[in-house]
């Protein structure tokens, strides 16, 4: 299975035009799968053949958070106002709508593809540049979307689970996915390099990279809060989420949520009364 | 209440003996709500929980500075009040633990299940910190078998600056009405996500262990 959904996911993505930080990442993805081949004897409903690099990855990640990025991203929800936090998240948000767009139209979504569509003309115009999210503010939500997402929907498996470097949870796939839509983003042709004064690009990138992590600091709590285990916690919750993303546009329902009734999880061994 | 009565409860303890007699009448009366005793778990799935879910996020509106305040023990009061009657956490527990459930004896269950309450409380009270007075919840149409023993009804909390979270609940009829077993929050399985992590515990510290760490997580 890993072969499998390992030639499809580089398909999308030709190696050969990469920057050499994604034909790397593309290297240690390809490695890791071929370790993954190796090993067996993971629980059916979280493959996860890569434990023990993944928690090494983990803990690493979370070392590199707790010395540098929490504290910054702190430092940064305590220095800016609210409302500057905000248009920032929103302007953010509404250059990534026009990914999600791109990727309900490449799922044959055209509901999600033109509601999306219709936010981010409505946030550019009358939300000033995308500052402010009037589109939400009159009902119209996000309808988040990804190319880890479209792969599913088109059919390709997760692969094993993947903790990347500084990034966190994945999958084979939704890895692929990422190192795709980071060499599109970071490609000449993208809107970045529109920035042509390097050190405000940088921080542009920075930003970015700050304001996402300032969206997680909650969640990041809750687990804290209530996991046993952080790793697995947060590893189960992501392959179930992702899972969930995929399987309600398989089921085609919408845009509301609806996970069909036949993938509610089967807890099979409730018999607590029967021999062994 | 005045500041100036507040700072002399913080600075003179003999004064705390008449908050007593208030906090009691309080909590009668808030106990006698008619709103708790609207609630028929014999009606229809999807009324059982709008009528649950909707008391409940009231009563979080109405208890917003308790809640805010992180004060465990009147979370709990609350929890115990308004949710606990509606749901089976024994059999939310039983399935976490899957196979080893029937490795446990009846006192380490009866302590795994209080223990896995605990938990389970931590993480929906600070959930309800994010309620506000224009939070709703919104019940989507009942697409299963009303007539089946186990059921889905699924909803759509409504906030005021957040696009709206969606909430399943999974149900099961017993002999006094549905109860809630199982809860999914933008698609993760509550009852999923707990039985790597239970089963990573038994298998390396027991069930005891397992009981332990989970009473560890209180702060």
């Amino acid at each position: 299975m890993p072969e499998h959904s390992d030639r499809h996911a580089r398909n999308p993505v030709p190696a050969w035009r990469l920057p050499a930080a994604v034909r790397l990442g593309l290297a240690c993805i390809a490695a890791a799968t071929a370790t993954g081949c190796a090993s067996t004897g993971s629980a059916p409903h979280t493959p996860d053949p890569l434990e023990d690099t993944n928690r090494a990855i983990y803990r690493f990640n979370d070392a590199v958070d707790k010395a540098l990025i929490k504290p910054v991203t702190l430092a940064y929800t305590q220095l800016t106002p609210a409302p500057a936090r905000n248009c920032i998240a929103n302007m953010f948000n509404n250059l990534g709508d026009v990914f999600s767009a791109g990727n309900s139209f490449l799922q044959a979504r055209p509901h999600d593809f033109f509601n999306t569509m219709g936010r981010v003309l409505f946030n550019t115009t009358m939300g000033l540049g995308g500052c402010f999210d009037v589109a939400s503010r009159n009902g119209a939500y996000r309808i988040r979307n990804d190319f880890g997402i479209t792969l599913g929907v088109w059919g390709l498996d997760t692969g094993p689970y993947l903790v990347l470097p500084i990034l966190g949870p994945s999958t084979l796939r939704d890895g692929a996915a990422l190192a795709g839509a980071f060499a599109g983003g970071f490609s000449p042709t993208s809107p970045l390099f529109a920035i042509r004064n390097i050190r405000v690009r940088n921080s542009v990138v920075g930003l970015y990279a700050i304001d996402a992590r300032a969206g997680l600091l909650e969640a990041d709590e809750l687990v804290e809060d209530v996991a046993l285990d952080p790793y697995s916690f947060v590893r189960d919750a992501w392959l179930q989420r992702r899972h969930a993303d995929v399987e309600r546009r398989r089921n085609n329902s919408g845009s509301l949520p609806d996970y069909g009734d036949d993938d509610l999880p089967d807890y099979g061994d409730d018999t607590p009364d029967s021999e062994d | 209440m005045p500041i100036s009565f507040m700072f002399q409860h913080h600075c003179r303890r003999n004064w705390s003996w008449a908050l007593l007699p208030m906090g009691l009448l309080w909590f009668l009366l808030w106990f006698h709500m008619p709103a708790s005793a609207a609630i028929d778990p014999k009606a229809a799935p999807a009324d059982f929980v709008q009528a649950v879910g909707s008391n409940a996020l009231e009563i979080v509106k109405q208890e917003q500075d308790t809640i805010r305040s992180g004060d465990l023990d009147a979370i709990n009061a609350i929890v115990d009040v308004h949710v606990l009657p509606y749901v089976n956490l024994e059999k939310t527990t039983r399935l976490a633990a899957g196979r080893h459930w029937r490795e446990a004896t009846p006192a380490q269950r009866e302590k795994l299940v209080d223990a896995f309450t605990g938990t389970l409380v931590r993480t929906y009270s600070s959930a309800f910190r994010r309620v506000d007075s224009r939070s709703r919840l919104e019940i989507l149409p009942f697409r299963g078998d009303a007539d089946a023993g186990d059921v889905v009804v699924r909803s759509l909390l409504h906030q005021s600056d957040a696009p709206p979270v969606a909430i399943d609940y999974r149900l099961e009829k017993t002999a006094g009405g549905w109860k809630i077993y199982d809860l999914n929050v933008e698609g993760i399985w509550l009852i999923q996500n707990y039985r790597n992590q239970f089963a990573q515990q038994i298998s390396q510290n027991g069930i005891d262990g397992l009981i332990d760490a989970l009473n560890q997580r209180k702060h």
